[in-house]
C-alpha cells in the first residue's frame, strides 16, 4: 500500500497545501494591498514550479531542454502580455 | 514500432516521446491563452459601472472549497500515473476515479458560485467586471468539464485494453492536463479571489 504514496508527491502535495494556507493569511490577517500582493506573487509561482517539476515531470527525459525551452517561451509571452497590457491601459495613465 | 523497455510506459515509444512533446507545446499556448484573459481582467476589474465588485460578490467559503478540491485532485492523478508506472492498473484506475470525481465537486461548487453571482446582479452582461471575471472563470471551468470527459474515456480504455504503450501514453498526457488546470486555478485563486477579497 505504501508503495502506491510516493514520499516526494506526498511531500508535494503537503508543500502546496502549506502555501495555499499561506495565501489565505492575505484574507484572514488583512494585510495591507503591497505586503499582500507580495505575498500572493511568491506563493503563486512557488506552487506553479512545485506542480511542474514535481508531479508533471517536466525534467524526465531527453525532451527536457525542449519542454523548459517551451515552457519559459510560454511563460515570457504570458507575462509580457500581462504586465504590457498594465503599462499601456492602467499605470501609464496614473 | 520499436518498444524501449528502458523507459517508463507512457515514454516507450518514438510516436510516444512525441506525443508527449507536442502535448506540452500545447500547454505553451494554453499559458498564453490564460495570459491574455488575466490582461484583460486586470485592465477591467475596476469597471463596475454600476454592477458590484469583486469584494461584495466573492465568498471565502465556496472558493476555499474548489482549491482544496482541485489540489487533491491534482495529487490522486499524480499518485495514478505512479501506480501506472508500477503497473497496478486496478490502483491507478481507483485514482483515476477519485479525480475525477473530484473534478465533478469542483464543477458543482463553481455551477452553485456562478448561480450565486447571477443572483446577486452579476451576470454576464452587468458590466465589464463582471463579464472578464465570467470569462476568466468560465473558460478554466470549460476547461475542467471538458476534462471530465476526456478522463472518463481514458478510464474507459484502460479498463477494456490494459496498461499498453498507447493507453499509459494517453493516460499521462491526460495527467499533464489535469495538473495544468490545478496551475490556472491557483493563479485565478490568488489574483481574482483573494486579491479582490484583500
Amino acid at each position: 500500500m505504501s508503495e502506491l504514496f510516493p514520499f516526494k508527491q506526498v511531500m508535494g502535495f503537503v508543500f502546496s497545501l502549506i502555501l495555499t494556507a499561506v495565501a489565505l493569511m492575505v484574507y484572514f490577517l488583512d494585510m495591507p494591498f503591497t505586503t499582500g500582493m507580495t505575498v500572493l506573487l511568491i506563493t503563486a509561482f512557488i506552487q506553479a514550479a512545485l506542480q511542474l517539476v514535481v508531479f508533471m515531470h517536466a525534467g524526465e527525459t531527453g525532451d527536457r531542454g525542449s519542454i523548459y525551452t517551451n515552457l519559459y517561451y510560454a511563460i515570457f509571452i504570458a507575462l509580457a502580455t500581462v504586465f504590457g497590457t498594465l503599462l499601456t491601459m492602467i499605470w501609464g495613465y496614473i | 514500432m520499436k518498444i524501449d523497455n528502458s523507459l517508463p510506459l507512457e515514454y516507450s515509444t518514438g510516436q510516444n516521446q512525441i506525443n508527449i512533446l507536442g502535448f506540452w507545446i500545447f500547454l505553451g499556448a494554453e499559458i498564453m491563452l490564460f495570459g491574455t484573459l488575466f490582461a484583460a481582467y486586470f485592465t477591467l476589474v475596476n469597471r463596475t459601472g454600476s454592477g458590484p465588485s469583486g469584494a461584495d460578490i466573492f465568498e471565502i467559503a465556496p472558493v476555499l472549497i474548489e482549491t482544496f478540491v482541485l489540489l487533491t485532485s491534482s495529487f490522486t492523478i499524480g499518485l495514478a500515473i505512479h501506480a501506472m508506472r508500477l503497473g497496478k492498473k486496478k490502483a491507478m484506475l481507483a485514482f483515476f476515479g477519485i479525480t475525477l470525481l473530484l473534478g465533478l465537486g469542483f464543477l458543482s461548487v463553481e455551477i452553485f458560485e456562478f448561480n450565486h453571482f447571477y443572483h446577486v446582479g452579476a451576470g454576464l452582461q452587468t458590466s465589464a467586471f463582471t463579464a472578464i471575471l465570467l470569462t476568466t472563470l468560465g473558460t478554466h471551468g470549460a476547461h475542467v468539464t471538458f476534462g471530465l470527459f476526456w478522463g472518463l474515456s481514458i478510464v474507459l480504455q484502460v479498463r477494456k485494453r490494459g496498461l499498453t504503450p498507447e493507453t499509459a501514453n494517453k493516460s499521462f498526457i491526460f495527467s499533464l492536463y489535469w495538473h495544468f488546470l490545478d496551475v490556472v486555478w491557483i493563479f485565478i485563486f490568488s489574483f481574482i479571489y483573494m486579491k479582490g477579497l484583500m
